[in-house]
This record gives C-alpha cells, structure tokens and sequence, in this order.
C-alpha cells in the first residue's frame, strides 16, 4: 500500500538530492550537465557570494517578517471574534478567499494598486494628504520589500485567523469553570487560562506560515521580479534566475543544498521548540 | 467545530449591563473586524471595477469606484488578446490529472501509516519533511529528469509535479481522518476474510469521503494556483496553465491593468465558486490536524 508512495518518494526526493548533490560539485550548465569536477568551488564561490548571502537574509527578514505580523493580527482577530454570530460566520467564509485565490492574479491587482502614476494606494493616500507626492512603492529598495510582505499579509492573515478559530474552539471549559469559582476576572482568565493553553496550537500555525513563507517566489516574480537592484530578490529566485536564466545549474544546485542544509537545521530547532511548549503548556 | 465555537469558555460569562469600558471594548471591536474586513475586501473590489472602467479612466485615476460608467472593453479585449479559455483548460486538465493521482498515492499510503504503521517512523517524517524544502530545491533535476523522458511541456508532466507538491498535505489530512475512525468496524471486516485492500475501499474510503472531499478540493486549488513548476515546466499553450499565461501577457505582452484585471478574474471565479460549494469541508479539512 505504501509503494506508490515510496516509489514517489524516491524518483523525487531523494533522487533529486542525490542528483543536486553531484551537480554542485561540477561547473554544469543546463545544456551541458555533470560537466568538469570542480569539488567544492561552488560552495566557496557562494560562500562568497554577497549577491546569494543577501538573499539568505532577505528571506529570513520576508519569512520572520510576515509570520509575526500575520500570527499576531490573525490570533488577535481571532479572540475578538470567538463569538458564534452572523459577523464571526461571515468573517469566516471571507477569511477562505484571500489564500485560495491564485498568488499570480492577487500581484497582477497589487502591481495596479501600487502603480505609481495610476495605482489606488497613491490616488487615495494623497489624497488624504498623508503623501505630497505619488510614491513608487514598488520601486524604492527597502519599501519594495515592505510592499511584497504587505501582500503576502493580505494573503495568509485570514488562514491564521481561521487555525486560530479552531484552536480557541478546542479548549478545554474546567480551567474557566475553576478560574470563575476563584474569582478572577476576565483579563486574569485571558492571561493565565486563554494565552498559555493556545501557545502549542499558535505555535504549530506559525510554523506552518513560516515555512510557506521560506518558499515565497510567485509574488516576489510577478511583483517585482527581485528588484529594484536585488532589494527584494529571496534565495528562491535568485537560485532560479542562476539555473534558469543564466543556466548554471551547477552553482544553484550548490545554492540549492545550502539552503536545504539551514532549513533542515531552523525546522529542527522549531521542533525542539514546539516539544519544549508543547510539554509545558499542552495537555 | 461550530457547535463548540458557540460554548466556547471565553464567552461564558453571562451578560453584564453594559459598563462605559465594555462598550468602549465593543466599539473597538467593530472598527477593527470592520478595518479588516475592508482591508481584504478593497484589493478583490479594486480588481472588479478596474476590469469594468473605460481604459482611458485607468491610465489617469486610482480611484475605487468607476465614476464614468460601466464598460465592458476590457473583457472583451482579454479574452480576445489573451488565449483565455486554453490556459483554463490547461489548468483544470492539470489539477484533475494531479488531484486524482494524489489520492491514489496518499489514501493507501496514509491508511498503511496509521493502521500498520508502515514504513516505521521513517516514511511519515519523510512526507512532511518534503512540505519544508521549496520548490526551488528539486526544480533541476527534476527538469532534467523531466527532460529526459519526454514530459517538458506536457500537461501530465505538470500533474506528476504538484502530485509530488501536494502529497505531504494531502497524506497529513489524510492520516487524520482515518486515525478518527473507530477500528472495530475494520476488525470486524478483516474477521469476514476481507483482505487489507477490500476493507480500505469498501469501508474506509466511503467512511472518510468528506473528508476526501475536502482533500480533493485543497488539491485541486494548489494545483490551480501552483506558480514555480508551470513556469520551469511549460514553454506553449500546449500545456501552460493559467497562472503563467497571466505572468506571460503582464510582462511581454504589455496588457493593459483592465485586461490584466478582467483574465485574473476569469482564472479566480472558478476557485470561488469551488470554495462556495465546498466552503463547510474545506474549513473542516483546513482546521483537523493542522492544529491538535
């Protein structure tokens, strides 16, 4: 029953590491693999890189970035609304539609609303007489970044939001039953009841966002192609433009197990986080 | 997870007369579930008006709301520009193909895991553990592979990839809905002389169907929306799916924001309408497993 998924396995996982692992020690192009040994040049060669270690960072800025914000407006939102009501059910089948629609066509409206001679962002924020001036937000090193990350918010807000629902709905009633019996008032109950209880729930959803934020490319190809300079360009797409616009498929294959080599060390470390929580506050 | 949402402790308390901090409370409240509302709403509202504005409104004016009329040019210039209705074709080819080998692979495979315990602890934690590298990590040598035995540019190719893609999310929703089912039916089948493969598909697949259902359509949205393999994968209408006909027309093309605003919508709807019907086992499917 499980070879097909074996089998699976295998042809695109572990051969693809094997095959990236041999890759990275030849100097291929994509026309022309397993060309020349050069052992472990690629890896010095991107070890001095700057161009691939700003990508690291900027990943891990985009990454870190967007998980606190979206886990902390998500949760939040999620406590106000953890009343079953027309709202909280309207909110919630609203909440599926900014993570299902596909990333390409939310950039396509997002390019359009941070256009810089017509977008609605400018139209609305000058306007109000917050800016002097249209501001090409897109196309300033630092704010692109910001305006990237702010549409990956809109996107997985609301699927924070709807975990968050799930864990608030899984609690347990005695702590509150024993807590009123006590005499403590509802912000004590939400402090030292609410909060620790949810820690292990949250967590696990953090980490989901986390990792699917490692992955971002759709957004940052369709939005600012990486620019401007390289202010936005994130080790997914500059390992793409390596093996697929200049072809050398030698040298991202080197980037490409680094980059497994320090996912594998972060999501061992959450897990050993997530153990720690799970042991202190879980059930 | 709605009946319980109702009791849930944080709203047991019984109802006070309304204090001037409960009412501030309150008030703030509303004027954030509204701000956020309105905040994922604008973009989705922005798209449909641009799609709707005449172009000649769209080059001078970001406003919201179309002030001089409606106008249908846009549509009808992107589904002539753009070769629309292929590139959904493509895509809905694409998610079948892929969504149906998905649970080919995962339903046995999940069932294995948690009634056997098949392949140790090995063989789930290598599952999840491929949801964690990005895509962009096996996308050379699996183009070379792809390469080599003819699937570049082949709508099956495509599908072979976002099954790999979606097997660790379909495996863990999977894994939970049978780890829920009571064992003694099973048993009970497996005392009859019912082999392993008759009880999976004669009592487990129909017993966890919603919750196939829900895995089914979480597939098949991936694989609609899935950006980075159709675009390593497919180089002519012969397989490119929507999400790269959109990038294709916005970036070479020069399509102006209404046609742009117009084909994105075309490519959104059908997800919408799928998310409507199936809204109750998508929430359902989403909110098991991912957070106990």
């Amino acid at each position: 029953m499980i070879g097909p998924a074996v089998l699976t396995l295998i042809v695109f996982s572990l051969y693809p590491l094997v095959y990236s692992i041999a890759l990275s020690a030849t100097d291929s192009q994509l026309a022309r693999p397993f060309r020349e040994f050069i052992a472990f040049k690629n890896y010095t060669d991107a070890a001095r890189d700057a161009l691939f270690g700003n990508s690291l960072v900027l990943t891990f800025i985009y990454a870190f970035g967007v998980t606190a914000i979206e886990t902390v407006i998500g949760f939040g939102l999620a406590l106000l609304l953890n009343r079953e009501s027309g709202p909280t059910r309207f909110a919630r089948t609203l909440g599926l539609l900014p993570f299902i629609t596909p990333p390409v066509a939310i950039a396509a409206i997002w390019r359009l609303i941070y256009d810089p001679s017509s977008g609605m962002l400018n139209h609305y924020l000058v306007r109000a007489g917050i800016l002097e001036q249209n501001v090409a937000f897109l196309g300033v090193p630092g704010l692109a970044m910001a305006s990237v990350m702010l549409v990956d918010i809109w996107q997985w807000t609301p699927f924070v939001f709807l975990l968050s629902l799930a864990v608030l709905a899984g609690l347990p009633h005695e702590p509150y039953e024993a807590a009123a019996v006590d005499g403590a008032n509802g912000w004590q109950q939400f402090i030292h009841i609410t909060l620790p209880l949810c820690l292990p729930g949250v967590l696990i959803i953090a980490i989901l966002r986390l990792i699917g934020a490692m992955k971002v490319f759709d957004l940052v190809f369709m939005l600012t192609f990486g620019g401007p300079g390289s202010s936005t360009q994130v080790a997914s797409f500059y390992i793409y433009k390596t093996a697929f616009q200049q072809f050398k498929t030698g040298y991202a294959s080197a980037m490409t197990i680094i980059v497994i080599v320090i996912l594998s060390v972060l999501v061992t470390l959450l897990t050993a986080l997530y153990r720690r929580v799970q042991a202190k506050y879980g059930p | 997870m709605t009946e319980r949402a109702i009791s849930s402790p944080l709203r047991q308390r019984p109802a006070k007369p309304l204090h001037p901090m409960r009412t501030v409370m309150h008030l703030l409240r509303w004027v954030t579930v509204g701000l956020l509302l309105a905040f994922t709403l604008i973009p989705l509202i922005f798209m449909l008006t641009t799609s709707l504005k005449s172009p000649i409104e769209i080059r001078v004016s970001g406003s919201l709301l179309p002030s001089e009329g409606i106008f249908l040019v846009n549509w009808e210039r992107a589904f002539r520009n753009v070769p629309l209705p292929r590139y959904l074709w493509n895509s809905l080819l694409v998610g079948i193909m892929s969504t149906a080998m998905t649970l080919l692979v995962a339903v046995p495979a999940s069932y294995a895991i948690v009634r056997f315990r098949a392949g140790g602890r090995l063989l789930p934690s290598w599952i999840l553990g491929t949801y964690v590298a990005p895509p962009i990590v096996i996308s050379v040598p699996v183009f070379m592979l792809m390469r080599s035995v003819g699937l570049v540019d082949q709508p099956f190719g495509l599908a072979l990839l976002h099954m790999v893609a979606n097997l660790p999310v379909a495996t863990w929703m999977l894994m939970d809905f049978v780890r829920s089912l009571p064992m003694e039916v099973e048993e009970a089948a497996q005392m009859d002389g019912a082999s392993h493969w008759g009880v999976l598909l004669r009592i487990v697949v129909p017993l966890i169907l919603p919750g196939l259902v829900a895995t089914a359509i979480i597939c098949l949205i991936l694989s609609w929306n899935e950006f980075l393999f159709a675009l390593i994968l497919t180089y002519s209408l012969r397989s490119q799916t929507f999400p790269i006909g959109i990038s294709e027309f916005q970036g070479e093309h020069g399509l102006q924001f209404g046609e742009i605003s117009a084909a994105a919508l075309t490519g959104i709807v059908p997800v919408y309408v799928l998310a409507m019907f199936f809204q109750r086992y998508l929430i359902h499917g989403l909110t098991r497993g991912s957070v106990k």
